[in-house]
């Protein structure tokens, strides 16, 4: 390394660090993560807005090693910059927000375990290579080459701590469901990847419950709140349930569907509930894409507007918790895709 | 990217194009206004407020609105070219 | 933040333009001006917030900068 420039602090300067040292990128270690992907290195992915800096394979592949990610990560951090371009999740958006939503990476197939992707305990928190440096390749990008800086051109008030870092795969040996893709058509061999534009999570902690019908009203309180969004808007949600919670409802022999459709049906808040406090605005009530009516104190307002909008997931360790990530207004929709391993 | 540094420096930007200023008409009297409204609360009415009030007192002759589906999102193309077909200068907002 | 966008398009097609914000987006704004090479294009900063105005008082607010917006859209 050049002896005069540190490269530590070079890197640590920039505008769009995210305060982390990066791994520095040189020749040698761009070219060894590239082995990583059998895609065009040249080929181009498409440009990360506002900044509209075009992401290719091989600027990913730097993003990648600056996060610590290993060679074989690439395909996933590929993947996921692919599918966050879609126009229906908005990034543009997402970059701007006051809010500090971040895109939450499940990656679900056999790659994910392959590469040592985590879903059981500690998934969401530090300790897990794969689960960090991958979520951080993809922020790296949107505050690099897409310029999603604070205090730039991102207006997010707190940011969040899930704007470091946010994937992780479902804990595939302790659930007793189907996965994520699996739910949503995908077949078993299958790499996906689903994001969703989503808050750092809160918990519903219920060690009390033994079946089902209480749990899931304890889970449903938690995906409700006079300062969500999800109250005012259409808006996703993703609901990790831990396995001992997941397990409460199987062994009672509900599915997975029907544990969606129950916390669908059972999370929202009656107008009395929602109007003393908040974002509770009559106009934003009546602009929901459902029949709400704002001058009736007993008109229950459902949390989930449309069913594809609660990403329900199996993830965490053992433990009398759920996970809820609360969602954004900003008009984002969940995306899922394959990605090419 | 490469430099004397010994390694990359991937930090993006410049090289953008510049666009130029379209140019201005010396008077708005008898002129077409655009309000390309985004839907952000408030919009609506700053908008009309800011039409209504050109017309009064500049003498612009007639307001098209359009709404976009989304305030996070741009406006089509397609929506563009239509509002720039029938106006003479736009106002877009609310932007924050 | 997309009226930027919006307004920019405008331009392009020889149809000028303004954009109307908020002044904590100001900014963000000016990055996105920059960054779609129209570096310094004049907007109009209301304060913020507005969301919790009412009508009546978003059209009072409004009518404050009017002469302004006309001035960023004529010689």
């Amino acid at each position: 390394m050049n002896e005069r420039v540190d490269e530590f602090e070079f890197f640590l300067e920039k505008d769009w660090s995210d305060g982390f040292p990066v791994v520095t990128p040189t020749e040698e270690r761009i070219a060894r993560m590239l082995t990583g992907t059998k895609r065009n290195h040249d080929e181009v992915i498409g440009p990360i807005p506002p900044g509209m800096e075009i992401a290719t394979v091989r600027n990913v592949a730097v993003h990648a090693l600056m996060a610590g990610c290993r060679l074989e990560y690439l395909p996933v951090v590929l993947g996921a910059t692919e599918l966050m371009l879609r126009d229906e999740f908005n990034v543009n958006g997402v970059q701007g927000t006051m809010h500090g939503v971040a895109p939450m990476m499940i990656v679900n197939g056999p790659y994910a375990a392959e590469i040592g992707l985590h879903g059981g305990n500690g998934c969401l928190g530090p300790g897990f290579r794969a689960n960090a440096t991958i979520g951080r390749a993809i922020r790296l990008i949107l505050m690099n080459l897409g310029a999603g800086i604070p205090g730039v051109s991102s207006m997010t008030i707190f940011g969040m701590p899930s704007r470091f870092t946010y994937c992780l795969t479902e804990n595939v040996e302790d659930g007793p469901w189907e996965s994520l893709s699996a739910s949503k058509g995908y077949l078993p061999d299958d790499n996906v990847i689903t994001m969703a534009m989503v808050e750092s999570p809160r918990f519903c902690f219920d060690d009390v419950s033994d079946e089902p019908d209480r749990l899931l009203i304890g889970i449903a309180d938690t995906m409700t709140s006079m300062g969500s969004w999800n109250m005012h808007a259409r808006s996703d949600m993703v609901v990790a349930m831990g396995p001992q919670h997941a397990g409460i409802c199987a062994n009672a022999g509900w599915s997975r569907a029907d544990v969606h459709r129950r916390l669908c049906e059972l999370a929202g808040r009656k107008v009395r509930d929602l109007k003393g406090g908040g974002n509770w605005r009559r106009e934003r009530a009546l602009a929901l894409p459902i029949d709400v009516d704002p001058d009736d104190d007993d008109c229950f307002v459902p949390t989930i507007k449309n069913p594809e909008d609660l990403q329900l997931i199996v993830a965490g360790g053992w433990g009398p918790c759920t996970a809820v990530c609360h969602g954004w207004s900003g008009g984002s929709r969940a995306v899922h895709g394959k990605y090419q391993v | 990217m490469v430099n004397g540094l010994g390694f990359v420096d991937p930090t993006a930007g410049g090289g953008k194009e510049i666009i130029l200023l379209a140019p201005r008409p010396s008077n708005l009297s008898g002129k077409v206004v655009g309000l390309l409204d985004n839907t952000k609360e408030q919009a609506d009415i700053i908008l009309q407020t800011i039409g209504d009030a050109l017309c009064e007192q500049y003498g612009v002759e007639r307001v098209i609105i359009r709404r976009k589906e989304h305030y996070s999102k741009p406006a089509t193309d397609e929506m563009i070219d239509e509002m720039a077909k029938q106006v003479d200068v736009a106002i877009a907002g609310l932007g924050g | 933040m997309c009226s930027v966008h919006d307004t920019v398009e405008f331009e392009k097609r020889g149809i000028p333009s303004t954009t109307i914000i908020t002044e904590a987006f100001k900014k963000a704004a000016d990055f996105q001006f920059r960054g779609k090479g129209m570096q310094g294009h004049p907007y109009v900063q209301l304060p913020h917030p507005v969301s919790n105005l009412q009508p009546g008082e978003i059209r009072e607010l409004t009518l404050r900068f009017v002469d302004e917006v006309a001035t960023h859209l004529k010689g």
